[in-house]
This record gives structure tokens, C-alpha cells and sequence, in this order.
């Protein structure tokens, strides 16, 4: 860049106001400023139209609107929970663990083989908080100890290595773990025992709200809180943070670097178990590869919060979750795409390329996807 | 070291040892390649797989380790002895496993652990009683152990003849889809050296090879410095004719290989071909730019739409019927292929560009991102006029030169192999370009390059148009090979398959790309007992390279020269400290 305006400047006065004109108002910026003059009219366009489409051709009412919050919310906690697995790990290695998803498949899967004897045998329709309890504790036990062995295994040897080469590794260990998985369990979906009492809705403020969905809501909240508590008043917490902030200066201060990199593993592990077990209640199956689409969307909403950020992971969660159930229908319904839930996906992935485009640092972070302390 | 060390080393190995057993077991491998036999009618490959790993756990156990610049060995005895050690704990390790199994009620573990079948357990406890099996499993555990600990001890004089023997006593085996039906087209008895009944080696046959190639091994180190030392003392002209020999003995037989090994193999060599085009694709992206694309399917796909469009290819309604799609041109192949190499690196510069400002690893997801919405895309009924929606397009071309066509087995090859050459050469002349060499100074340090004029949003933006320039041919041949496209074959394991190809290979060499897709792609073709865990493998390869070799097999000349220099740099370091008579002491205490 530098050498070209070296060059226009040697041309003559003409061309030296052009190269000034061009650093003042970079192509890059021309062009940012025109794709989000474009999306915004975009956006309001086809919303408006959604919103105006005659009753005959299918408008959507209001109970339905209120229902697909709900399912996004639902939706974007899970999301929440396995963000904060890849966000506490970005935070303290600069990495992306690309198999947190299968870390949360591992959780899921296990704890279906709980699951299903304890429904052949009664006990769970019996004594509904003990084995919600004990499929939790199963799933986090399981996607604990992958996580913990991820670490060790495929991770630890390479931590000075150059950026890519762990990242290529994790792309090799997810592969991995969803073919153990396979292996191990066989490749057919397993249907996941459902609750007699979480069938039905409960009235939350006037508004219908699955029982189910309420019970991923209310225990994500639950889990995010406490996460965030143990980080910003416990011990433990506070070396992380220090870990996070820098890894050599803190071993200098006495904190044992490897422990809390393998127990910031081992926390992402567990938030990733008790996602597992509300992604099979929700849905109803679990499978080897049910972990990846999950895995890459919490991925965005670790970006769109603000990757290294416990708060950003929330709020990254539940706004990609409202936006993927929410925007298909109010975008695309009006201007007459056949089945928009189709392109959900698209939807996601367009808006972790926009977040990185106009704003890399996410939504709490400062504009780039540099380094910063764990918050 | 020292013997208590040594012999927690070796209990550590033999844990390893008798884990990855078992894992084997678990995830169905064993049992699964039990019915594939290499030599005679008892070993199986399956048996090899209980057998490799303990004793590789003993070969690793002894291994030398470099302490303060000095290699440690072992003394052979008590080398043999920890090897026997590790041996007993993974076979010890392994009838346990088995024992535990025992007792729960027969059918229970397998209700979990689909894979622990009754064959299974007859094949590990060697179809006897559970005492017996697990005094064997021990024993055997032992045997194995000592012998790949001996095999490390031994002077590189006779280990590397050995090593090497039996690594080609074992390819043998493994090429028995391949050899036999060679040496029956050449008129050549194939029945001494494969046995028809198991279809592996016979033990004669495995004999003779082993023997053999013991036997070329050792002349080899004996003689091939002297040899090597010859054809470098050779005046220019004739090192040159030598190679231009080597290079046309290779052509000769790459020409005539369809011929010799049948439709069967040649449709293998094929798929293999589509992924060396694609594997050099991404070489470009990843290994010369070293850009991580995890969207690399969005180009093949990109290439087998658009090759569709442009030919006339035909939309399956719903109805089965076959319909033009909404956009279709009637192009020749030959003219078509240009026009689809510019819509790619089109979309290489669109998916390039809003990524450029990006770090490695958020760049790496976006463009998976992108992958999964090409795959999304191409699905969805919102663009099924225009692509076929699930049913996909058919009547694709067949590349037609006059009246022939290339969709069989071995006209294909020869089509893929052009294409391949191609690119090959390509690839070669942009390394050795400007461009290439500033590829690699971006690689290695962007903000170096910048200041000394390489513009990384250009040779970025080029690497991505290039490499889908040259990724797409794949998609393109892909879709004359079978013919009618469905979505379900552009997902994220195609660009999974495609970096690991790129990287068992080594990033930035074309050969590794050869060597990768043979590998990876060619192997389970070969084998069919490998297909179902392809996957598994391209795992396990890629996490294996990364953390062992991450140069690759067959690595960039270049960066292992880089490396290279950096050894003797650091024993010539070592060297004069010891000289200076300084000790260099502790070694790295405290990390472990």
C-alpha cells in the first residue's frame, strides 16, 4: 500500500491530492459503509414485508412471533453454555478449541446410556430431581474428562507451536472424537428419554413457555452465574484471570500455569456436560455427530459477544439464538423464499462474517481480536 | 539412565501400549480387520493391531533421549528387560479389559459398547478360557515388548534392514488388491507369493520379500553413500540425462498403469486423482500463503455446479422427471473449464476479501462458515430451480474428445492425470515465482513482507483465487466422473479430507500432496474394511503430524533445509560447550 503512494505522489499534484484523498477515505471504509447501507435497507425491507403480508399468504401472528422467542432463547442458552467452553479457553491460550463440540457431544452421549436404564426402570419418572441430577453429573463427569484429556493429548506438546498448528490439531482431534464416538456407541441417533414432567407449558408472565424450554433458561442462568462468581471472588478464579492476563509472568507469581489451564479445560468441559443434557431433553436425541453445528454456532456467539469474555458469551448466546430463530421467518417469509428455516445456518454464519467484518473484537469487546484479560 | 527410571518409563509405555489396545477394540477396528489376512492364514490385520502397539510401546520405550546434549541409550540387557516390563503391563492392561467384560452378564457391555461382540472376545482371548487367554495375552504382552526394545538396541548396522523389511513385508500385504492382479497382467505366477484362498501373503511369499528386501536394505546403507556420491561426481549432462530417464520411466508407467491394474483399481486412482487436484488447491492456500481454509468444499462445489451449468446438465424434479434448470448454458466441456476456473477464483476473491484483515484461526472459521453455507445453499429449496434442491442435477458431461467420453474407470484416469500434470505445474512454477516467494515471506512474517513490499491484501486475495482456481478443477471432474451431482457430497469432510491430505503430505510440497492423497484416499479404497474408519484415521493423522512431524512426510525442500540448518547449528552450539568444558546442567528441570 505504502509503495503505491510513494508512486502517485511522484506523478504530480494531481495525483498527489488523489493519494490524499485515498488515505483519507480508505476503500476498505467505501466499501463497509455501502454493505451496511445495503444491509440495513435490506433489512428493513423484507422485515416490512414479513410484517405486511396478508393474513391469506400466511402472516405470522403473534403467538407465534412470542413462541419463536422463547425457542431462541431457549435456543441461545445452550449456545451460551458451550460459548463459554470455547471463550474461557480463547481467553487463557489464544486458541480456538475446535472440538469443544464434540466435548459436548461426549456429555450427552454418555449420559444417555444413565438415561435409558433409568427410564426402563421407572426411576426417573419417580424421582424427577435426583436423576435430572444425575444425568448432569454423568454428562459433566464425561465431557470433563474429554476435555481434561484433549489438553493433555493433543494440545499440551504444542503450546509454543505457531498459531495454525494447534488449530489444524483440533480440527484432527474433533474428526477424532466424533468417530470414537461412532465406534464406541454405533452410528444410529438415539432417541432420548423425555420427562413426564417436563411435558406441557408453564404461564411465565402471560406467556406460554414449554417446560422444557423454562428448564434450560432457568439452569443456564444458574450455571452462567455461578461461573462468573467463582471467577471474580475465588482464588482459583483470580489465577485464572492472572493466566489469562499472562501466562509467564503469572507462573513468575507462583500460580501453577498448567493446573489452571487444565481446570479452564476441565470448566469448559462441565458447562459443555450440562449443555449436552438440555440439547437431548430439547431435542429429544443424541448422536456421534451432534456436536459440530452446535459447536460452530456457540463458536459465533463466543465472536459476536466478544470472544475471552464470560458476559459476552451470555449475551453472544442468546442473540445468535433469537436472531437464527427469529430472522428467517422475518426476513425471508416476505419475500417469498420457500422454507426459510432451511437457512437458519446461513443466517448464523453470515452473521459471524459480519461481526468479524465490521466489528472483530464482538459486541463487549474493543474492535479487534487482540488479546485481552478475562472479564 | 537410570534403572528405576527406566523401568517407570517402561510401566508408563506399557499403560499407553495396552490403552491403545483396547481402544482398538472398543471402536470395532480389530475386529473388523480380522477378516483381512496379510501372511499366511494367522495373521490378520486385526491381529497386528493387538500386536503393533505393545510392541511399539516397547520400541518406544528405549528409545534415546538427548540430556545436556548428550544421547542417552540404554545398555541392551536392561533394555530388553523394561521392554519385557512394558510388555507385561499392556498385555496385563489387556486381559483385564477382557476380564472385566466377564463379568458383567453376557450381552450387557455390548448394549453400551456396541463393538464387544462375542467375536471379539474370542478373537482377544484367542478362543480360550479366560485364565489361559490372560496368561498368553501376558506372555505375548512380554515377547512383544522385549522384541521391539531389543529391535532398538540393536546397531543401526542391522535395525534399519530389519525396519525396513518388515515395513515392506507389510506393504506387501497390504497391496494384495494390487500386486497380484500386476504380476497376472504381466503373465507373471502370482500363486508362491499371495495365497488365493486368504488372499494375503503366503509364508513363503512373506518370506522371500522380507528376505529380499533385508537384503537390498543392507546393501543399501552398506553401498548407497558411495553410490550417491557417484551420481553426484557425475559431470551435469548425465546427471541430467539420469534424470530425465527416471522422470520418463515414471511417465512410461503411469501411462500404461490403468492396463495393468484393471477398471476396479483405476476408478481408486481416480478418486485419488480428484484429491491431488484439490489437495493441490489448498497447498497453495494453506502451505504457500499459509491461509487455514476450512471451506475448501465450497470450491469443489463451486467447480461441479458450475461445470453442470454451463454443459446443460438437467435439474431431477420431484417427479423424477428431468428438467433444465432456470440457468443453463450448452458449452463444450473443453470451453467450459476456463470459464469455470474464473467463476471459482471469483468466488475465492468474494470469500476472500471481507476475511483478509482477519488472524489465522478466526479466518480458518469464517471459511468454514462459508463451506457450510455453499453446502447449505446448494441443498435448500430456495435455489432448487437453479441447482436441483436435495435431488441434486444430472446428464453432466463426459468431457467428450469426438465420440469418446471419459466417465469409465480408465479413460477417466488418463483425463485426471492431465488435469493433474497441470496443475502440478503450475503449482511448481508459482513456488518458484515471485509470487510464491512472496507467498512465503507473508508466511512466515506478515509485517516483515509488508515493509519490504509484498502487499498482503493482494498476494492474499491472489493465493485464495488461485488456489480456487485450481481446487474447482476437482469439483469439475468430480461431476464428469459420476455423472449427476447431490448435495450430500459437498460437506465439511470433503475439506477435512483435503487438509489432511495437505498436511500428512507436508504443507507447501507437491509430491507430499501425491503421497497424502495416496495414502489417505488409496489405502481404504484398496482396503474396504478401512472405509468405515477413513474418518477416524484423517483424525488421528492429523493430530499424529501435528504433534510429530508437522513438516509432513515428504516436506517442502525448503523448510526442511530451514530446519536441518537449525540442528547442526545447535550441535556445533553444544559441541563447543563441551569442549569449553562447561556443563550444562539440570536440563530442563521442572518441565515435565
Amino acid at each position: 500500500m505504502t509503495q503505491d503512494t510513494g508512486k502517485d505522489l511522484a506523478e504530480g499534484p494531481a495525483a498527489s491530492t488523489r493519494a490524499v484523498l485515498a488515505e483519507r477515505v480508505p476503500l476498505r471504509r467505501v466499501i463497509l459503509a455501502a454493505l451496511s447501507v445495503l444491509i440495513v435497507v435490506g433489512v428493513t425491507y423484507a422485515s416490512w414485508r414479513t410484517l405486511t403480508l396478508p393474513a391469506a399468504e400466511g402472516r405470522l401472528d403473534g403467538t407465534t412471533w412470542r413462541n419463536l422467542v422463547v425457542l431462541g432463547i431457549a435456543q441461545g442458552s445452550i449456545y451460551a453454555l458451550i460459548a463459554l467452553g470455547y471463550s474461557l479457553v480463547y481467553g487463557i491460550l489464544l486458541m480456538i478449541n475446535f472440538a469443544h463440540g464434540e466435548v459436548f457431544m461426549a456429555g450427552a452421549f454418555t449420559s444417555f446410556f444413565v438415561a435409558a436404564p433409568l427410564e426402563s426402570s421407572g426411576f426417573l419418572d419417580r424421582n424427577f430431581v435426583v436423576s435430572i441430577l444425575l444425568l448432569m453429573l454423568v454428562s459433566m463427569a464425561a465431557s470433563t474428562l474429554v476435555a481434561v484429556l484433549l489438553e493433555r493429548i493433543a494440545y499440551r506438546p504444542l503450546r509454543n507451536a505457531p498459531r495454525l498448528v494447534p488449530l489444524i490439531t483440533a480440527v484432527g482431534a474433533s474428526l477424532f472424537l466424533q468417530n470414537t464416538f461412532r465406534g464406541f456407541f454405533g452410528p444410529q441417533t438415539r432417541g432420548y428419554p423425555s420427562f413426564n414432567q417436563l411435558e406441557g407449558t408453564w404461564t411465565i408472565l402471560g406467556i406460554q413457555v414449554l417446560r422444557t424450554q423454562a428448564l434450560v433458561i432457568v439452569t443456564a442462568a444458574v450455571a452462567m452465574v455461578a461461573l462468573s462468581l467463582f471467577v471474580a471472588r475465588t482464588k482459583t478464579g483470580r489465577s485464572m484471570r492472572a493466566v489469562a492476563e499472562d501466562k509467564e509472568i503469572a507462573g513468575l507469581m507462583g500460580i501453577n500455569v498448567d493446573r489452571i489451564i487444565v481446570l479452564t479445560f476441565a470448566i469448559g468441559g462441565m458447562l459443555a456436560g450440562i449443555a449436552g443434557v438440555l440439547f437431548a431433553l430439547v431435542f429429544g436425541q443424541v448422536s456421534a455427530f451432534m456436536g459440530f453445528v452446535p459447536g460452530i454456532k456457540a463458536f459465533t456467539a463466543a465472536v459476536l459477544g466478544g470472544i475471552g469474555s464470560i458476559a459476552g458469551a451470555a449475551i453472544g448466546g442468546l442473540i445468535l439464538g433469537l436472531l437464527e430463530s427469529v430472522v428467517p421467518f422475518l426476513l425471508l417469509k416476505g419475500v417469498h423464499v420457500p422454507s426459510p428455516n432451511q437457512l437458519k445456518d446461513v443466517i448464523a454464519f453470515a452473521i459471524l462474517v459480519l461481526v468479524l467484518v465490521f466489528r472483530p473484537g464482538g459486541i463487549l469487546g474493543t474492535g479487534e481480536p487482540e488479546k485481552e484479560g478475562m472479564t | 539412565v537410570t534403572g528405576s527410571e527406566l523401568l517407570r518409563r517402561a510401566a508408563k509405555a506399557g499403560l499407553i501400549g495396552g490403552t491403545v489396545v483396547i481402544y482398538l477394540a472398543l471402536v470395532g477396528m480389530i475386529e473388523k480387520f480380522d477378516v483381512r489376512y496379510l501372511v499366511g492364514s494367522t495373521v490378520t490385520l486385526g491381529k497386528l493391531l493387538m500386536a503393533l502397539p505393545v510392541a511399539m510401546a516397547g520400541y518406544l520405550t528405549v528409545r534415546p533421549r538427548i540430556r545436556a546434549g548428550r544421547v542417552e541409550l540404554a545398555p541392551p540387557r536392561e533394555a530388553v528387560v523394561a521392554g519385557l516390563l512394558c510388555g507385561v503391563v499392556a498385555g496385563g492392561l489387556i486381559a483385564a479389559g477382557v476380564a472385566v467384560v466377564h463379568l458383567f452378564p453376557d450381552g450387557a457391555v455390548r448394549n453400551v459398547f456396541i463393538s464387544v461382540s462375542p467375536t471379539l472376545l474370542d478373537i482377544m482371548t484367542f478362543g480360550q478360557s479366560l485364565p489361559v487367554a490372560a496368561l498368553v495375552l501376558t506372555v505375548g504382552g512380554a515377547l512383544l515388548g522385549g522384541l521391539g526394545a531389543g529391535l532398538r538396541v540393536t546397531p543401526e548396522r542391522y535395525r534399519r534392514p530389519l525396519l525396513t523389511a518388515l515395513s515392506v513385508t507389510l506393504l506387501f500385504a497390504l497391496l494384495q488388491r494390487i500386486i497380484p492382479i500386476m504380476l497376472y497382467q504381466l503373465n507373471l505366477d502370482s500363486t508362491w507369493l499371495y495365497s488365493t484362498i486368504t488372499g494375503g501373503l503366503t509364508v513363503v511369499g512373506a518370506v522371500v520379500v522380507f528376505a529380499v528386501s533385508a537384503a537390498v536394505s543392507g546393501w543399501w546403507s552398506l553401498r548407497g553413500r558411495n553410490v550417491r556420491q557417484r551420481v553426484r561426481g557425475l559431470p551435469q549432462r548425465q546427471r541430467l540425462t539420469l534424470r530425465m530417464a527416471g522422470l520418463g520411466a515414471a511417465a512410461v508407467i503411469l501411462m500404461v498403469l490403468p492396463a495393468l491394474i484393471g477398471s476396479v483399481l483405476s476408478q481408486i486412482l481416480g478418486t485419488v486423482g480428484i484429491y491431488v487436484l484439490m489437495g493441490l488447491g489448498l497447498n497453495i492456500v494453506v502451505g504457500y500463503a499459509g491461509l487455514l481454509d476450512l471451506g475448501y468444499v465450497a470450491f469443489f462445489a463451486a467447480g461441479a455446479y458450475t461445470i453442470a451449468l454451463f454443459t446443460g446438465a438437467n435439474v431431477v424434479t420431484s417427479l423424477g422427471a428431468a428438467v433444465p434448470p432456470a440457468f443453463s448454458l450448452h458449452l463444450g466441456f473443453y470451453l467450459a473449464v476456463p470459464v469455470v476456473i474464473m467463476v471459482a477464483a471469483f468466488i475465492g476473491l468474494l470469500i476472500g476479501a471481507p476475511v483478509l484483515r482477519l488472524r489465522g484461526d478466526y479466518l480458518a472459521i469464517v471459511t468454514l462458515g462459508f463451506g457450510e453455507i455453499a453446502r447449505v445453499l446448494v441443498t435448500s429449496d430456495w435455489l432448487k430451480s437453479f441447482l436441483g434442491g436435495a435431488q441434486g442435477l444430472r446428464d453432466v458431461t463426459d468431457a467428450p474428445v469426438g465420440p469418446l467420453g471419459f466417465r469409465n474407470p480408465e479413460p477417466f484416469y488418463y483425463l485426471v492425470l492431465a488435469f493433474c500434470a497441470l496443475a502440478m505445474f503450475v503449482s511448481w512454477r508459482l513456488a518458484n515465482s515471485r509470487i510464491g516467494r512472496g507467498w512465503n515471506a507473508m508466511r512466515e512474517d506478515e509485517l516483515a513482507a509488508e515493509v519490504t513490499g509484498v502487499s498482503s491484501v493482494t498476494y492474499k486475495l491472489l493465493a485464495f483465487a488461485m488456489g480456487a482456481g485450481i481446487g474447482c478443477l476437482a469439483g469439475t471432474l468430480f461431476a464428469v466422473k459420476i455423472g449427476s451431482l447431490a448435495p450430500t457430497s459437498f460437506d465439511i469432510l470433503v475439506s477435512i479430507t483435503a487438509l489432511a491430505v495437505v498436511v500428512l503430505g507436508g504443507m507447501g510440497s507437491i509430491p507430499g500432496v501425491v503421497v497424502g492423497a495416496l495414502v489417505l484416499i488409496g489405502l481404504p479404497g484398496l482396503l474396504t474394511e478401512f472405509e468405515e474408519y477413513r474418518l477416524l484415521l484423517y483424525g488421528a493423522v492429523l493430530i499424529a503430524i501435528m504433534i510429530l512431524r508437522p513438516q509432513g512426510l515428504i516436506p517442502n525442500v525448503r523448510r526442511m533445509r530451514e530446519l536441518h540448518e537449525e540442528e547442526l547449528e545447535q550441535d556445533r552450539w553444544l559441541r563447543e560447550q563441551e569442549g569449553t568444558g562447561l556443563t550444562i546442567a539440570g536440563g530442563g528441570g521442572g518441565s515435565s
